[in-house]
């Protein structure tokens, strides 16, 4: 049986959404992982590279909405045809957001730059910018292979990601507490560390959609959440 | 958007109307329908699709006993009606397409007034004692063919002289005229308009609130618009049948997927 439609501009259409939104992942992951690298060099200059290379993922986000749309109204796509332009679409969303997530952490790289470093909190969050990109990386081969057990694989893992998060959170809190100077920058990288936080969840998402696309039903089971870093104060949003 | 159709016509759709078992038509040499078995839900619309010549029109002739008409072709298996086996000898065939409605691919008005359209099977059915009964059977059925406000001031004009919408409509007026309690519908939209097949379209979805409807249809998106079960045939086959919703968006066997998504023919 063959996979390719008779009509076989249909493939073309959806081939073109899936390699736009491909080429945002790989957009994405080297916008994270530099803004990681000048957060830790405190890098001005490629920060604000970083910051304005985001109207080209936005962009592509846009391309992403509207192919689907035409897609959705021309070829009424059905079945694995449907459920690829649905999940193609979302996580687009969820990669447009990674995108926002690295130009935020710019800003507060360009924004600390005179600052001092609180101790070891930048290799922490250059170490937890690899793991979340990582889990991107993956959450996408997972998507182009058709990986199952991969996608599964993936969710479990964002509890690591919040686990990282969680330990940065108290070691940040603690230094602020000692050190009522070190407030502003303490904030800065904790907002960092939330926004690297979130990556994992939108990798987990992606991944969800992964699931969606290969069995045509989303997971239903909740993952196990790891948040006791809120120390009662404040509760997780996800 | 929310499908505000099923919200708002919410009806019961657990009963079985017809069962078919091992249902097996030849005809002549060549093996038309494999081995089907099928239930069939009253008050609910289910489709059959599949490309040409893969027996769905076939195995839709087999609820009313249409291919008795057919010399080479033979039907062995069983189809119940309410649990009575249709191709019983005691079952008379005119009995059963009374109750068995079938309207088809391009409407075939009787050359008759649009009145005589209507009333020739309640006539010959013995359901109306009077003209006045007539009457009433007429403009209840050209209601409920979604008809009678556009017709009800040229009753005794040709039926033929109806544009092609609304000759489908008259048909299935006159289909429902005899009180069956399943309609057939072979490609009733195939020869409409796009504006006739939206009102033949809205007006199946009615149907349904108080007969079983079968509709066999080329066109996918129209199963996916008006029915609530769809099955997919393929070479004489009965490959899958399940929710519409579910074998549009999710179907479990990999020919389904190939047929609705355009990858086979």
């Amino acid at each position: 049986m063959s996979d390719k439609h008779i009509v076989s501009a249909f493939d073309r259409d959806l081939e073109d959404i899936q390699s736009a939104m491909l080429t945002m992942g790989e957009l994405v992951q080297a916008a994270l992982t530099d803004a990681a690298q000048a957060l830790k060099t405190s890098d001005s200059a490629m920060a604000e590279k970083i910051r304005k290379g985001d109207r080209l993922i936005d962009g592509l986000d846009q391309t992403v909405k509207t192919e689907t749309a035409k897609l959705l109204a021309l070829r009424s796509p059905t079945a694995g045809d449907l459920r690829t332009v649905l999940s193609v679409m979302e996580i687009s969303s969820h990669l447009e957001r990674c995108g926002d997530y690295a130009k935020n952490i710019s800003k507060r790289t360009i924004a600390m730059a005179e600052s001092d470093e609180i101790e070891g909190s930048l290799s922490a969050l250059v170490r937890m910018t690899a793991f979340v990109v990582e889990m991107i990386t993956d959450a996408l081969d997972a998507y182009v292979k058709r990986d199952l057990t991969k996608a599964k694989e993936i969710i479990e893992r964002d509890v690591e990601a919040d686990q990282i998060y969680n330990t940065l959170f108290r070691s940040l809190l603690t230094h602020m507490m000692e050190d009522p100077r070190k407030i502003a920058v303490g904030m800065h990288l904790h907002f960092i560390a939330k926004n690297i936080e979130r990556v994992g969840d939108h990798a987990t998402g992606i991944a969800e959609q992964s699931i969606y696309l290969i069995t045509g039903e989303m997971p239903d089971d909740e993952r196990p959440k790891l948040d006791s870093s809120s120390l009662g104060l404040v509760e997780s949003d996800d | 958007m929310n499908d505000m159709r099923q919200f708002e016509r919410d009806v019961k759709m657990t009963n079985t109307k017809i069962t078919a078992r091992s249902v097996n038509v030849h005809y002549g040499d060549t093996h038309a329908i494999k081995d089907v078995d099928v239930d069939i839900a009253d008050k609910t619309v289910t489709a059959f699709i599949g490309p040409s010549g893969c027996g769905k029109s076939t195995f839709l002739r087999c609820l009313n006993r249409m291919n008795d008409t057919i010399d080479i072709c033979r039907v062995t298996g069983l189809i119940n009606l309410d649990g009575k086996d249709i191709n019983h000898k005691s079952v008379d065939p005119v009995q059963l397409r009374a109750q068995v409605g079938m309207v088809f691919q391009k409407p075939n008005p009787f050359p008759k007034s649009i009145y005589d359209n209507i009333a020739y099977g309640p006539r010959i059915h013995g359901l109306a004692r009077s003209k006045a009964d007539l009457d009433v059977i007429v403009e209840k059925s050209l209601r409920r063919g979604a008809i009678w406000e556009e017709v009800k001031d040229r009753l005794d004009q040709p039926g033929t002289g109806l544009s092609g919408g609304q000759q489908q409509r008259l048909c299935i007026a006159r289909a429902v005229a005899t009180e069956p309690e399943v309609l057939l519908m072979d490609e009733p939209c195939s020869a409409l308009d796009p504006i006739a097949t939206a009102q033949v379209e809205e007006l199946i979805d009615e149907l349904r609130q108080e007969y079983s409807v079968v509709i066999v249809t080329h066109s996918m998106q129209q199963a996916a618009r008006v029915s609530q079960k769809t099955a997919f045939f393929h070479l004489g086959h009965l490959v899958e049948f399940n929710d519409t919703d579910q074998i549009f968006t999710n179907p479990q066997d990999s020919r389904t997927e190939s047929y609705i998504t355009g990858k086979i023919g």
